[in-house]
């Protein structure tokens, strides 16, 4: 067998969810590439060594990462089951560890069960989110004497740049406190009543992973400008879909602008 | 000129593995410690914490990054993004070296985050010459590899593993990490010599040594850096520097991570081995740069 055929077989072996040495035919084939040790183990048993690692290296990431979805599942063993799921469908395809649970969101929405769990989609939803801004690129901070120096009449056209470590999202569940309280160690409680949830997350001066809720057109305005809309378009696609009036918009963006960029959710505003 | 003189290799003393629990003491404190070694992965974000971390201890400490994930017994291509990652963190740490393992970590896409063996075979050998030299060009910086802890042989291995990692170092003109710890759980669970395999490893081309606690799990041992070195390793360890002389030694400790003090307390003893075989000396003096060390022996 060349190397990447010894490769492939091996890599095949690791990930199995099943023991090797209950599986007969494979047991087989593994004797006929690898050596029995020394010291009585049995080529399968040797095997073994890795594949157990490979399981409760990976396990473990996830469940580090999704903290929230294993409280929305029930618990460590709900999320176990569901990650062993996850690790078979989706291999771990990065040397990043920290992007190993990239495609749980997808996977929870996706699955026959859990994806009828809208508690257990935005609970994934929002893991993830605070894991993208954990190590997300930096950007210098925004400057405001930008903003002094910009004509009033260049205003709509300007186009606001979100910091790297940003997420907005929009929930069916009030998730915030309760994820905050499960990092810090509560058991989480009961199930919350489902209420829509606006929020961003972010990764703040000091490093640290933060979320908080924001009004809808916030988050609506928020999300086209991240989405690269000039300000003056998004003002108007917000007011149109939110049935606010456009002057109304316009004395709530300044509040909501100063929030933003005291937050550090502004990176820089161009014309 | 061997090796480590053509690449002016630092003797950089004893350090150890800059992790979680202690980061905050660390960079508190600066206590005192030669240098620290890094998980590169773990730094190549462009941002976060990590890299803000980062800056903070290559300003006080000499720091070497260490890889877990280049993979380079691996048949996939290597990647490129990777390996512009690893360039950019050698760069920013002006780091004297960098290291990775002698082994692969996954193929077709998947990556198994493990560091599997390869079979020792004139075809591995040739496979992993070639693509030494090619890290070893893109990263700016000696490029030294690892011998792994391995729990599986293949029945195809032809050559010996020290003359295997001994003839890739020199083919492929780069260096060697030899951990100690590593050679003993090897030799332990394939049944060759340990001493034999510190003897025949090329002396000159070893720029840094790690040692480790290993895990006894009845029919083998197993790697897992979660407690003191054991006697036997320390034994091996000693022979190693009779061979090699003032080389950089990073005491590695990565599962049940102790108190600062217990770590540095490791350190010192690494440090008490190198001056009972070698003789009181001072690691390699510093050239004026971004890293400066704090304290130390």
């Amino acid at each position: 067998m060349d190397l990447v055929g010894v490769q492939r077989f091996v890599a095949d072996a690791v990930q199995r969810e099943a023991p090797l040495t209950a599986g007969g035919d494979l047991a087989a084939q593994v004797e006929q590439l690898v050596a029995p040790s020394v010291r009585g183990m049995t080529p399968a048993d040797r095997v073994e060594v890795y594949r157990e690692q490979f399981w409760i290296r990976h396990l473990k990431s996830v469940a580090d990462d999704f903290p929230t979805l294993t409280w929305a599942l029930g618990g460590a063993e709900a999320f176990e089951a569901l990650a062993r799921e996850y690790l078979l469908a989706r291999p771990p395809s990065t040397w990043d560890l920290q992007r190993l649970g990239a495609k749980m969101p997808a996977f929870v929405q996706e699955h026959a069960t859990r994806g009828r769990d809208e508690l257990a989609c935005d609970a994934a939803r929002l893991d993830w989110a605070f894991m993208e801004v954990f190590d997300a690129p930096d950007a210098p901070a925004f400057d405001p004497r930008v903003l002094a120096a910009m004509p009033e009449d260049a205003w709509p056209a300007a186009r606001v740049h979100m910091h790297p470590a940003t997420r907005a999202m929009a929930m069916g569940f009030p998730l915030l406190e309760l994820r905050d309280a499960l990092k810090a160690g509560s058991p989480g409680g009961d199930r919350p009543a489902p209420a829509p949830t606006h929020a961003v997350v972010w990764r703040d001066a000091a490093c640290f992973s933060r979320s908080v809720a924001i009004e809808p057109a916030a988050y609506a305005l928020f999300t086209r400008l991240a989405a690269g809309e000039p300000l003056g378009a998004a003002c108007e696609a917000v007011a149109r879909d939110t049935g606010l009036a456009e002057a109304e918009i316009g004395e709530r963006v300044g509040a909501w602008f100063q929030e933003w960029t005291q937050r550090g959710w502004v990176s820089r505003v161009a014309v | 000129m061997g090796f480590r003189s053509r690449h002016a290799i630092p003797d950089l003393g004893v350090g150890v593995g800059f992790r979680t629990p202690h980061v905050r003491q660390v960079l508190r404190d600066r206590p005192a410690m030669d240098w620290f070694e890094i998980i590169s992965e773990n730094y190549f974000a462009e941002g976060g914490i990590q890299r803000a971390n980062l800056d903070a201890l290559s300003g006080a400490y000499r720091v070497v990054p260490h890889g877990v994930s280049l993979s380079i017994g691996g048949t996939d291509p290597l990647d490129a993004d990777y390996l512009a990652r690893l360039r950019s963190l050698v760069a920013r740490l002006g780091a004297p070296w960098c290291s990775d393992h002698l082994c692969w970590t996954g193929i077709g896409g998947v990556d198994t985050h493990d560091l599997l063996p390869l079979p020792m075979t004139r075809a591995s050998l040739e496979h992993v010459v070639e693509r030494c030299k090619r890290v070893q060009g893109e990263v700016g910086a000696v490029f030294a590899l690892e011998n792994a802890s391995t729990y599986l042989a293949f029945r195809e291995s032809t050559i010996p593993e020290a003359e295997f990692l001994g003839e890739i170092a020199e083919r492929a003109d780069c260096g060697i990490l030899l951990d100690v710890n590593n050679v003993f759980v090897s030799a332990h669970n394939h049944g060759f010599d340990a001493r034999a395999y510190i003897d025949a490893i090329p002396a000159d081309r070893v720029v840094q040594m790690h040692v480790a606690g290993h895990t006894d799990r009845g029919a083998y041992l197993l790697d897992t850096h979660s407690d003191h070195v054991k006697d036997e390793v320390w034994e091996l360890y000693r022979r190693a520097l009779r061979r090699c002389g003032p080389t950089s030694t990073l005491v590695e400790w990565d599962e049940l991570i102790p108190a600062w003090e217990v770590l540095s307390a490791e350190a010192d003893r690494a440090r008490a081995v190198r001056d009972e075989v070698l003789g009181a000396r001072n690691p390699t003096p510093l050239a004026p740069g971004p890293a400066s060390r704090a304290g130390g022996t």
